[in-house]
C-alpha cells in the first residue's frame, strides 16, 4: 500500500502544475493554500473514522489517476440521446470541461445566471467553502485543491425560473482514470424558486474518479426543487458532497437517485437555520453485483419551526453493499421541529449486505419526530397472487421491485421529471433472477 | 373439466390430502364443506399451484392435461381462476394495472392481441358494474385499504374479465356481511356458464342460498367423506360436522 505522504503529494503536484481556474484572484489562493494544508493533514479518510466504517477509500490510493483528458467530441445528437430533459437550461461538462456547444444557455430569463463555475469564480467569494466543512475528511478539501469546472447558478429575488436546469456531466471513457474534481454552486435569493438536475452519465465502463461538492444556499422563502441521478461507468468511484444552507420559510427538496458506479459514497447535509424551514431528503439506490453505495445524510434543526422528512430506499441485488446512515440533530432551541426519517431496504439476494442506521440527537424537549428503517424480501403471497393472476415469475418480481421503489418518485412533483426518471429507473431495476 | 385422482399432499412432511376422488365437468357448480383443517385450502392452493405442498401421491388432470406439472401463471394463462381467502394487498401497483397485466398474459396465452387501452378501459368499466364497483378503485393499490367486502369484490371483478373456464372460489364468503354476499354471489350467478366450472369451497350453508351447487361433498381429514346435492349442505347445517362422525365415515 501506498505510503500517506506519497498519496498527497502527486495530488498537490497535480495543483502545482494544472491550469486552475482563478489563479489571479487571491482569496482563492488563500482558500486553496488551505485546502492542501487540511489535506496534508487529514488525507483520505480510513475506516477507522466512524462515518467511514463501512467503506474504504483504499482502491483510492493503488492507482495514480489522470487529471488531464484527452480531446473528445459528442455530438448535439448523442447529446440530446443522453440528457434527461428535452425542454431545459442546460450545462454540459465532458470529462470534466465545459462544453459551450452542446450548452443550452441562450434567451435566458431575466434574472437566472447559469455559468460554468470556472467562468463564474469572480461572482462567488462570498459563498464558495461557506457550506461545506473541509475539516476532518480530507475529501472537501481535496476537491477544493483541485475544483475546475462545475455549474454556478444563481436566481434573482422572486424570480421563478420556467425552465429546469440540468447539469449534465458526461465521462467519455475516453481518458482511462481520469479523475474529476467539480464544485456547484447553486444560489436563490430571497422568495426565487428553481428546479435543479445533477446528472452524471458514464459512456464507458472505464474506471475513473468523479469527486463532487455541490453547495446550496437558500434566501428566505426561496424553494429549491433538487435531484440528482447518477449513472456513471460501473468502474466508477463516485463521491459526493451535497449541503445546503437554508433560510427562514426556504425550502429544499432534494432526491438522489443512484444507479451507476462501483463505489459510491453521497454526503447530503441541510442546515435549518431559519425557522419555517423545511428540507426532504430522499433517496433511492438501485445496486448489483458487487457495487457498493454508502450514503450519509444528516439535517440539523437549528431554530425553532422548521420541519424535514427523510426516505431512502434501496433495492440491492448479487452482492452488493448499502451502506445507510441519517442523522437527525434537533438543537437546544429547535423547539416544534417536526421530523421524519426513514430508510427502507428490499433485498432480493442471498449475497447482499446493507448496513442501515438512522439516528435521531435530540435536544429540545417539545418536539414531534419519528425514525425507522426496515429490511425485507420480496413478499411470498403477493409473488404467488401475481403469478395465480397469469404474470410469470420475473414479470411479477420486477412488478413488485418497481412497486417497492416508485414510493420514492412518486414523491417528485415534477411530472415531466418522474416521468423521465421513471423510464430511467425501469431500465436499470434489479430482477433477483435465480 | 379437471378429474383428480387419489390425490395426496403435504406440508413439512405432515399428510393434508389423503386421497381426493372429485370430477368436474364443464358447467358445473361444487362445493367443497368442511371443518377446519379438513383439508379444504390446501386443496385449492394444489390446484392452484403454490409453491410448498408436496404431492405424494395421485394426479389432477385439467383439460387433458397434467396439472401439476404446470407453473401456478400456466395454470392461470390456462384459465384457472382461483378467487383468494384473503387477497393480499400490493401498494405501488394500480389495480388498473394487475387487471391489464393479468388479462394479457391470459390473452397472450390465447394467441390473442393485447386490448388497446381506450378497449381495455371500456371492458373494465362493464365488468365493475357486475360488482358494484366505483371507478376509483381502479386507480388505487391492489387492495390496498379496502375492506373486506372490496377485497372481495375485486376478487370476482378480477374473475369477470378473466373469464376463466375453472374457477375455484376459496371461502369467498368469509368476512362479508349480508349486503357484501348477496353483491359477490350475484356477480358470481352471473358468470355461470355452461362452459364454466365454478368449485367453491365454504365453511357455511349461509353462501349456497346465494349460488346454488349441483353437487355439495364433504371434505373430512382430508378426504371426501360424503357427496350429494344442495340438501346435503342443508341437513349439515342442521346436525353439524359432528353428525358425519358419529353416522361413521361413508366409506
Amino acid at each position: 500500500m501506498k505510503k500517506f505522504t506519497e498519496l498527497v503529494t502527486p495530488f498537490a503536484s497535480v495543483a502545482e502544475d494544472e491550469n486552475l481556474p482563478g489563479q489571479d484572484l487571491s482569496w482563492l489562493k488563500t482558500m486553496r493554500d488551505k485546502a492542501l494544508t487540511q489535506f496534508n493533514e487529514y488525507g483520505l479518510p480510513s475506516k477507522k473514522v466512524e462515518n467511514w466504517k463501512y467503506t474504504s477509500l483504499w482502491e483510492l490510493t493503488q492507482q495514480s489517476f489522470n487529471h488531464q483528458a484527452l480531446a473528445v467530441t459528442v455530438s448535439q445528437q448523442e447529446c440530446q440521446g443522453i440528457a434527461l430533459l428535452d425542454d431545459a437550461y442546460r450545462v454540459v461538462i465532458i470529462d470534466g470541461v465545459f462544453d459551450a456547444e452542446l450548452s443550452q444557455l441562450d434567451n435566458l430569463q431575466v434574472g437566472v445566471t447559469i455559468r460554468p463555475f470556472s467562468q463564474s469564480l469572480d461572482t462567488v467569494e462570498q459563498q464558495l467553502g461557506q457550506q461545506v466543512s473541509m475539516d476532518k475528511v480530507g475529501l472537501t478539501a481535496l476537491n477544493t485543491l483541485l475544483m475546475k469546472e462545475g455549474v454556478m447558478v444563481h436566481v434573482s429575488a422572486k424570480t421563478m425560473v420556467k425552465k429546469p436546469i440540468e447539469l449534465l456531466v458526461i465521462q467519455s471513457g475516453t481518458t482511462d482514470n481520469l479523475a474529476t474534481h467539480l464544485r456547484n454552486m447553486i444560489m436563490l435569493d430571497h422568495d426565487a424558486t428553481a428546479t435543479v438536475v445533477e446528472h452524471y452519465v458514464g459512456l464507458s465502463d472505464l474506471s475513473c474518479f468523479t469527486n463532487v461538492v455541490s453547495e446550496v444556499v437558500l434566501a428566505d422563502n426561496a424553494e429549491l426543487f433538487h435531484y440528482k441521478l447518477q449513472k456513471e461507468s460501473k468502474n466508477a468511484i463516485h463521491i459526493a458532497t451535497l449541503a445546503a444552507k437554508q433560510a427562514a420559510g426556504s425550502q429544499w427538496h432534494t432526491n438522489n437517485i443512484s444507479l451507476g458506479a462501483k463505489l459510491v459514497r453521497n454526503d447530503v447535509h441541510s442546515l435549518l437555520e431559519g425557522e419555517k424551514s423545511h428540507t426532504t431528503m430522499d433517496g433511492l439506490y438501485l445496486l448489483n453485483d458487487a457495487q457498493h453505495i454508502d450514503n450519509h445524510t444528516r439535517i440539523d434543526h437549528l431554530v425553532p419551526n422548521t420541519t424535514s422528512n427523510e426516505l431512502y430506499k434501496g433495492v440491492l441485488d448479487d452482492k452488493s453493499h448499502g451502506v445507510f446512515n441519517g442523522k437527525v440533530i434537533v438543537h437546544k432551541d429547535a423547539q416544534k421541529t417536526d421530523s421524519k426519517e426513514y430508510n427502507h431496504n428490499l433485498l432480493l439476494s442471498r449475497d447482499c449486505e446493507i448496513d442501515t442506521k438512522p439516528e435521531m440527537e435530540i435536544y429540545a424537549d417539545d418536539v414531534k419526530c419519528g425514525h425507522g428503517s426496515t429490511v425485507g424480501q420480496l413478499d411470498k403471497d403477493q409473488l404467488f397472487f401475481l403469478r395465480a393472476r397469469g404474470l410469470d415469475e420475473v414479470s411479477a418480481r420486477s412488478l413488485l421491485t418497481h412497486a417497492f421503489a416508485v414510493e420514492v418518485l412518486d414523491r417528485i412533483p415534477n411530472d415531466t421529471i418522474r416521468k423521465a426518471m421513471s423510464i430511467v429507473i425501469e431500465q436499470q431495476l434489479p430482477t433477483g433472477e435465480r | 373439466m379437471l378429474e383428480i385422482k387419489n390425490l395426496y399432499a403435504s406440508v413439512d412432511g405432515k399428510d393434508i390430502l389423503k386421497g381426493i376422488n372429485l370430477t368436474v365437468n364443464a358447467g358445473e357448480v361444487h362445493a367443497i364443506m368442511g371443518p377446519n383443517g379438513a383439508g379444504k385450502s390446501t386443496l385449492s392452493n394444489v390446484l392452484a399451484g403454490r409453491d410448498g405442498y408436496e404431492i405424494t401421491q395421485g394426479e389432477v388432470i385439467y383439460k387433458g392435461d397434467n396439472l401439476l406439472e404446470l407453473k401456478a401463471e400456466e395454470r392461470a394463462q390456462r384459465g384457472i381462476f382461483l378467487a383468494f381467502q384473503y387477497p393480499v394487498e400490493i401498494p405501488g401497483v394500480s389495480n388498473v394495472y394487475l387487471l391489464k397485466a393479468a388479462l394479457n398474459a391470459v390473452r397472450t396465452y390465447q394467441g390473442l392481441e393485447e386490448l388497446d387501452a381506450i378497449d381495455f378501459l371500456s371492458l373494465v368499466r362493464e365488468k365493475m358494474q357486475l360488482v358494484k364497483m366505483d371507478e376509483e378503485f381502479l386507480y388505487r393499490g391492489v387492495n390496498e385499504g379496502f375492506s373486506g367486502g372490496e377485497k372481495k369484490r375485486n376478487e370476482i371483478l378480477q374473475m369477470a374479465l378473466l373469464e376463466p373456464s375453472l374457477a375455484i372460489l376459496d371461502e369467498t364468503d368469509s368476512g362479508l356481511d349480508i349486503d357484501a354476499l348477496k353483491t359477490v354471489s350475484d356477480g358470481v350467478n352471473e358468470l355461470r356458464s355452461k362452459e364454466r366450472s365454478i368449485v367453491m369451497i365454504t365453511h357455511y350453508q349461509r353462501l349456497l342460498d346465494y349460488i346454488v351447487p349441483d353437487f355439495v361433498h364433504v371434505l373430512s381429514d382430508g378426504k371426501i367423506v360424503k357427496s350429494g346435492d344442495k340438501e346435503l349442505s342443508k341437513e349439515l347445517e342442521l346436525k353439524g360436522y359432528s353428525w358425519l362422525h358419529s353416522e361413521g365415515p361413508a366409506a
